[in-house]
């Protein structure tokens, strides 16, 4: 048996201080220890710290990841093996995680950077990260720098960041804990006869830079299908590179909180056995997906399943890949629900996918990405919005006079997430 | 080389067609890269056999349909990136060499990806001028990630 | 306060039944009738049925044009602020008409409108991408429910409120994917979807697949000029008369004609069933429709070995799905046992 503790350290505000501490709920931020943090990286040139509350009017824009500070305070390897820590096979142990708040990197990568967190108003209601205290590091690159170049500097500050403030509650005591147990394949047989055998099939976004994910720092492209122990996302195992697609990508809070592992852990051992979790990409050529899909399905049946969970992240491309998932796991007489998100055009009116099949006759959706909404002026806006016009989802009408803004809701983060993580659906 | 910044459709054409097909140097390289892009041709044209031509997004996928349906397999997948068709301009395709027996499957992707651009608002050509730069560049990255098992064997 | 038309057909309003289908559309000023008791209960103090429509299901549907205008002038005179059409069931007919008038009234008079049937009624597969159409039981056992799914809905539509989706407001998906925050996150409904499906028990997907019927294609024919090829049509080309009496929409049933020495479809002999088109051009010369006099040419050209001597019909206007599966299946098998090569599909 494998066992995770993990301890939620609630931090009900942050503020900046003179030193860096966890107190009565309070995340107090040393701004110059952070920022020095940032620019050990010399292809930052500044940075900028801000605090975004819920309720405040805030607008975060264009928002790069949001990531969730965690620290190992027992059992191997620390938080985000081959990325910050050394290499080591993680979730095992105790981890405590800063509940209630978030590291949010933003700045501009490319011209059409996306991604908004309202703090307040209907916007506030389709991204998961307005309920959160969001510490916001925006980042400038030095002149001249690559996009290249430029997506793994802020990409590796936000986790810098986020290890060094979960560093802060080491020492603490959780307000509480949450516990997960797994089986090993004989094991979980034995110790939970009779229950259906279930994995979760993550899809991760793999097509190139700014759409790529890693697993123990490698890029999920260059992997073939794999699998994982379910607790060891919750140690930082799969962090994203993924910029584009605001609505649908996985941030690296997602998959530190993968809801389909968190969902599926809540039915163990009472109505079925969470048996592993199954990782493949979602790669460009197509005999990488034919490969990946073989072998997901490959592995579904090897683990004598009798269900999977499949998630998708992104639009188009993986279309292909979710269904030939779906349908390949099926086909191993294996019931398989996909979770996805749709782009139905605004009038809601188009075919939602880029792929479809008969096998897939389960389906959760995240709601229609093209729908448009209209988000008020906020006071304060945390990074430009230069970009806004240019966001998946603005044209050139999105930035009103008044401040209002006119957008799809696929340029709001998280809006309409492919692992479940939020409330929006379509009929 | 002409900066392209996004047509809705070739009758918008007001400008010589330009077509250009490179053969690179690897000749073992059993693929066309079809683009709109002219930083493929810069970056890749050398090596691989690209074939250029200034028009749209959606003519993009249109021309990859035709050799598909002479015959040609189609190896990436069309809505590569999640950059939404309309949105960026820019879009390379990789299509085997080789003409074989129609593809079911070239010819299944390929047609629900001209559909869905249909879904989208036309913005291609609303941005400032850098950012065709960001376009350009994020397809060469899409498409080159496909090299490595392009060329494995 | 709302103001309401009521339409519904004889049986409902205590006419009677069939034998009494055939009777025109009559207007009911102020009353309320049969299932409009049931309405007007639901409405409360917020809406009034000010007029009952009643007409005889045949005479609707074989007076179409006429009843329309017929209908749509009462209901343009009496404005009201919504248009109820049925609950219609499990009658075919019924259901096709009360489609077809609220989709009129919705078109033409700029009214909203809502009805109400069984699924399988053939008039849901019509018009529930064009009307509200909220699915009901298969029998009028099933009015409270249909009323108090219709009612509601009638009402937004008459405050021009926003309509939800298909699963918050009670219809029929209509093809226009709707937004709403569940009460469960999406991951959480995966997995209570996937423990349904598990334990072999009923769930409803929330992206239910586009519908495939792909048929793979038969390999091309080796030789045409020894090949027998038969005529099929939806298009309605019957003899002269109608023997069969095919209906002109929602047709039950299809029609097999000889064509042996028949060279060319005159006017005088063949004509069309269809209601769904404007018929002269193929009452004019039935070959627009069914190319034998084309045929005959190949056969005598050698292009083709000969023209199958029996040709098979219906009519496509609004034939349920289902119904056109079950005629093809039992004439394709008559063309194979007849030994047939190839069939031309045509329609119009």
């Amino acid at each position: 048996m494998r066992r995770l503790e993990l301890g939620h350290i609630n931090i009900k505000d942050i503020q900046f201080g003179p030193e860096s501490k966890i107190e009565d709920g309070v995340l107090y931020v040393d701004e110059e220890a952070v920022k020095a943090i940032v620019l050990e990286d010399e292809k930052i040139k500044s940075c900028k710290l801000d605090i975004a509350r819920p309720g405040e009017s805030v607008r975060i824009t264009p928002v790069k990841d949001v990531i969730e500070p965690r620290v190992k305070v027992e059992g191997r390897g620390g938080v985000f093996p081959g990325v910050i820590n050394k290499v080591d096979t993680v979730g095992e142990g105790k981890t405590y995680a800063l509940k209630g708040m978030a590291v949010v990197t933003a700045g501009k990568i490319v011209g059409f950077q996306e991604g908004i967190i309202d703090m307040t108003g209907p916007g506030a209601d389709y991204t998961p990260f307005s309920k959160l205290n969001n510490l916001v590091v925006v980042c400038e690159p030095v002149d001249g720098l690559k996009q290249h170049d430029y997506e793994p500097a802020v990409r590796f500050a936000g986790f810098r960041v986020a290890v060094y403030l979960g560093e802060l509650a080491r020492e603490l005591t959780p307000d509480s804990t949450e516990v997960f147990e797994t089986y090993g394949i004989m094991e979980g047989a034995e110790k939970l006869p009779g229950l259906p055998r279930v994995a979760y099939v993550q899809m991760l976004q793999s097509q190139g830079l700014l759409h790529d994910t890693y697993v123990y720092g490698v890029d999920a492209k260059k992997t073939l299908s794999t699998m994982m122990t379910p607790t060891e996302v919750m140690d930082g195992a799969i962090v994203s590179g993924n910029c584009v697609s605001a609505c649908d990508k996985n941030p690296t809070y997602v998959h530190e909180n993968n809801p389909v592992v968190h969902d599926l852990f809540a039915e163990h051992g009472k109505t079925l056995n969470f048996v592993a979790h199954i990782l493949t990409n979602e790669n460009v050529y197509l005999a990488d997906k034919q490969r990946s899909s073989d072998w997901t399905a490959k592995l579904c049946r090897l683990l004598d399943l009798d269900g999977v969970v499949v998630s998708q992240e992104g639009f188009g491309n993986p279309d292909t890949d979710l269904i030939m998932n779906c349908k390949k796991i099926e086909a191993e007489g294996i019931k398989t629900v996909i979770i996805t998100d749709e782009y139905a055009g605004r009038d809601g009116k188009s075919q939602s996918l880029a792929d479809a099949d008969a096998a897939a006759d389960a389906v959760v959706t995240g709601g229609n990405a093209n729908q448009v909404i209209v988000l008020p002026k906020l006071d304060k806006v945390i990074g430009t919005l230069d970009y806004v016009n240019t966001i998946a989802g603005g044209n050139e009408h999105s930035l009103h006079d008044d401040g209002t803004i006119e957008v799809e809701i696929q340029a709001i983060t998280g809006a309409t997430n492919e692992t479940g993580f939020g409330y929006l659906s379509a009929r | 080389m002409g900066r392209l910044k996004g047509n809705k459709g070739s009758v918008a054409l007001n400008r010589p067609i330009f077509i250009k097909r490179q053969t690179g140097e690897n000749m073992k390289a059993d693929f066309i890269i079809l683009t709109n892009n002219p930083l493929i041709v810069e970056k890749l044209g050398q090596e691989y056999t690209v074939e250029y031509e200034d028009i749209s997004y959606e003519d993009t996928l249109k021309k990859v349909r035709d050799y598909i349906y002479k015959g040609h397999e189609l190896l990436t997948h069309p809505l590569s990136g999640s950059v939404k068709p309309n949105e960026t301009p820019y879009k390379s395709i990789m299509i085997s060499k080789k003409v074989q027996r129609l593809n079911q499957d070239s010819v299944k992707i390929i047609e629900q990806a001209i559909q869905s651009c249909g879904k989208f608002e036309f913005k291609s050509d609303k941005y400032a001028e850098d950012v065709y730069d960001d376009f350009q560049y994020i397809d060469y990255t899409l498409i080159s990630s496909a090299l490595p098992s392009a060329t494995a064997w | 306060m709302i103001k309401v038309v009521h339409y519904i057909n004889q049986f409902f309003a205590n006419i009677g039944g069939e034998e009494m289908a055939h009777i025109p559309a009559e207007l009911h000023k102020g009353e309320v009738m049969g299932p409009g008791l049931a309405f007007k209960a639901s409405f409360k103090d917020e809406a009034e049925i000010t007029a009952t429509i009643v007409c005889g299901d045949s005479w609707f549907n074989e007076n179409l044009e006429e009843a329309k205008k017929t209908i749509l002038a009462w209901v343009k005179e009496e404005n009201p602020d919504v248009f109820v059409a049925g609950p219609a069931f499990n009658a075919g007919r019924y259901g096709v008409a009360c489609g077809t008038i609220a989709e009129a009234v919705q078109e033409e008079l700029g009214i909203p409108a809502v009805t109400g049937m069984y699924e399988e009624n053939p008039g849901a597969d019509m018009f529930k991408n064009k009307v509200y159409t909220v699915p009901t039981k298969n029998s009028a056992a099933g009015m409270r429910a249909a009323v108090a799914n219709m009612a509601p809905l009638a009402l937004k539509l008459a405050k021009g409120e926003a309509i939800g989706a298909s699963c918050q407001d009670n219809y029929m998906p209509n093809g226009v994917r709707v937004n709403f925050f569940e009460e469960k996150r999406g991951s959480r409904r995966a997995v209570d979807m996937l423990l349904k499906k598990l334990a072999d028990k009923p769930f409803t997907t929330e992206y239910p697949m586009p519908a495939f019927d792909r048929v793979p294609p038969m390999p091309p024919v080796k030789d045409l000029s020894k090949a027998t090829i038969a005529l099929v049509t939806s298009g309605g080309i019957v003899p002269k008369g109608n023997p069969d009496h095919i209906e002109s929409s929602n047709a039950s049933h299809y029609g097999e004609y000889d064509i042996t020495g028949v060279i060319d479809l005159t006017e005088d002999t063949y004509e069309t069933a269809h209601g769904g088109y404007d018929p002269v051009y193929a009452n004019e010369d039935a070959d627009r429709v069914l190319p034998v006099d084309v045929l005959r040419d190949m056969e005598k050209e050698g292009v083709i070995g000969k023209l199958h001597n029996k040709f098979y019909t219906t009519v496509g206007n609004g034939t349920a799905v289902a119904s056109a599966k079950a005629f093809s299946e039992e004439f394709a098998q008559k063309l194979i046992d007849d030994g047939v090569d190839a069939v031309i599909l045509t329609s119009t």
